[in-house]
């Protein structure tokens, strides 16, 4: 039954990147100043909001490991497995912005890159998860868990400051197209087609959001079953 | 059979990553700065409009050899995970 749901979630979501697919290279208008390039918002904004939300994940596995570490072992080894799950899946989200972003910016502005607000935080913000995976990866010892949660907790704190850093500041980047005051928002003929790949990068993200945790599950559990027999010897 | 997929899924993931290069390599010469002075606005659309369709499938094309890549090596990770007793 678990199996059948899976490849039933996993089928959904293959036909909903499909059809985001279909939507943003076939439905969605042609810009009227950017022309083709700007097709790239489909992939880019989906991917930010995804990686944000999944750093948010990570937010609150850390703070239910740090919670629950003395008090309820088990809670707290599954928390940080929510932890770990969210920031690696959101730092591929986020890296796939830090990589389509750059290459729109080279035919919008002429560019590849600069270090205007929106960017640097941006780019902060996937240094710090980097150095959060390379901390669970390359540290040993008991307080490694720990350390890593209270790095995720301080690397969550720049996410909001990403999500306002073209609000606060003059950038580059373009001004919020949503929830940026008047001016600001899209027409219908492209909200669709952005919103149904909003619906498909969600539902993928939570797909492999879900199989890293399983993986990180079966690691901790291997690893308990590896301890309790070196007690037992 | 996870192996295999591991190995497919970062094969194609590293042919998706060449294509996205091999595009952006091959997009045709971008006009000079003094268009204007050279050509009319309709012009310079036909002469844009391939360049921006390359950079756009190229940039679509990295998203996914980006995820596919990251999804092989789960794939990879989750094989010796499963055979642990």
């Amino acid at each position: 039954m678990k199996t059948f749901a899976i490849s039933a979630y996993a089928a959904v979501v293959a036909v909903l990147m499909g059809w985001g697919f279909y939507q943003a290279v076939y439905v969605a208008p042609q810009d009227a100043m950017q022309g083709d390039i700007f097709r790239i918002i489909y992939y880019h904004v989906p991917s930010a909001s995804v990686a944000f939300v999944f750093f948010a994940v990570s937010l609150l596995g850390s703070i239910g490991y740090l919670t629950w570490r003395r008090t309820n072992p088990n809670w707290a080894q599954r928390s940080d497995a929510w932890a770990l799950a969210g920031a690696e899946v959101g730092v591929v989200f986020c890296t796939v912005v830090l990589v389509t972003g750059p290459i729109w910016g080279r035919r919008a502005w002429g560019i590849w890159w600069t270090w205007d607000a929106r960017l640097t935080t941006t780019l902060v913000l996937w240094l710090i998860y980097v150095s959060y995976l390379l901390l669970r990866r390359f540290a040993a010892g008991p307080q490694v868990q720990t350390l890593a949660a209270v790095l995720g907790i301080f690397g969550a704190l720049d996410v909001p400051i990403v999500y306002m850093s073209n609000r606060w500041w003059r950038t580059q980047h373009p001004a919020p197209v949503f929830g940026g005051g008047d001016g600001s928002g899209m027409d219908k003929s492209m909200l669709i087609p952005f919103m149904w790949n909003m619906l498909a990068w969600f539902a993928w993200g939570v797909l492999i959001l879900a199989m890293r945790y399983r993986v990180e599950r079966q690691q901790q559990v291997a690893a308990e079953k590896e301890a309790e027999k070196a007690l037992m010897a | 059979m996870k192996k295999l997929l591991s190995i497919l899924l970062a094969l194609a993931s590293a042919a998706l990553a060449v294509g996205a290069a091999y595009l952006m390599v091959s997009a045709p010469a971008e006009p000079p700065r003094d268009w204007p002075a050279h050509m009319t606005v309709q012009q310079h659309a036909l002469l844009i409009g391939p360049i921006d369709h390359s950079y756009r499938v190229a940039a679509y094309l990295i998203t996914w050899a980006i995820q596919l890549g990251y999804l092989g090596w789960l794939a990879m990770k989750w094989r010796p995970a499963k055979r642990t007793p």
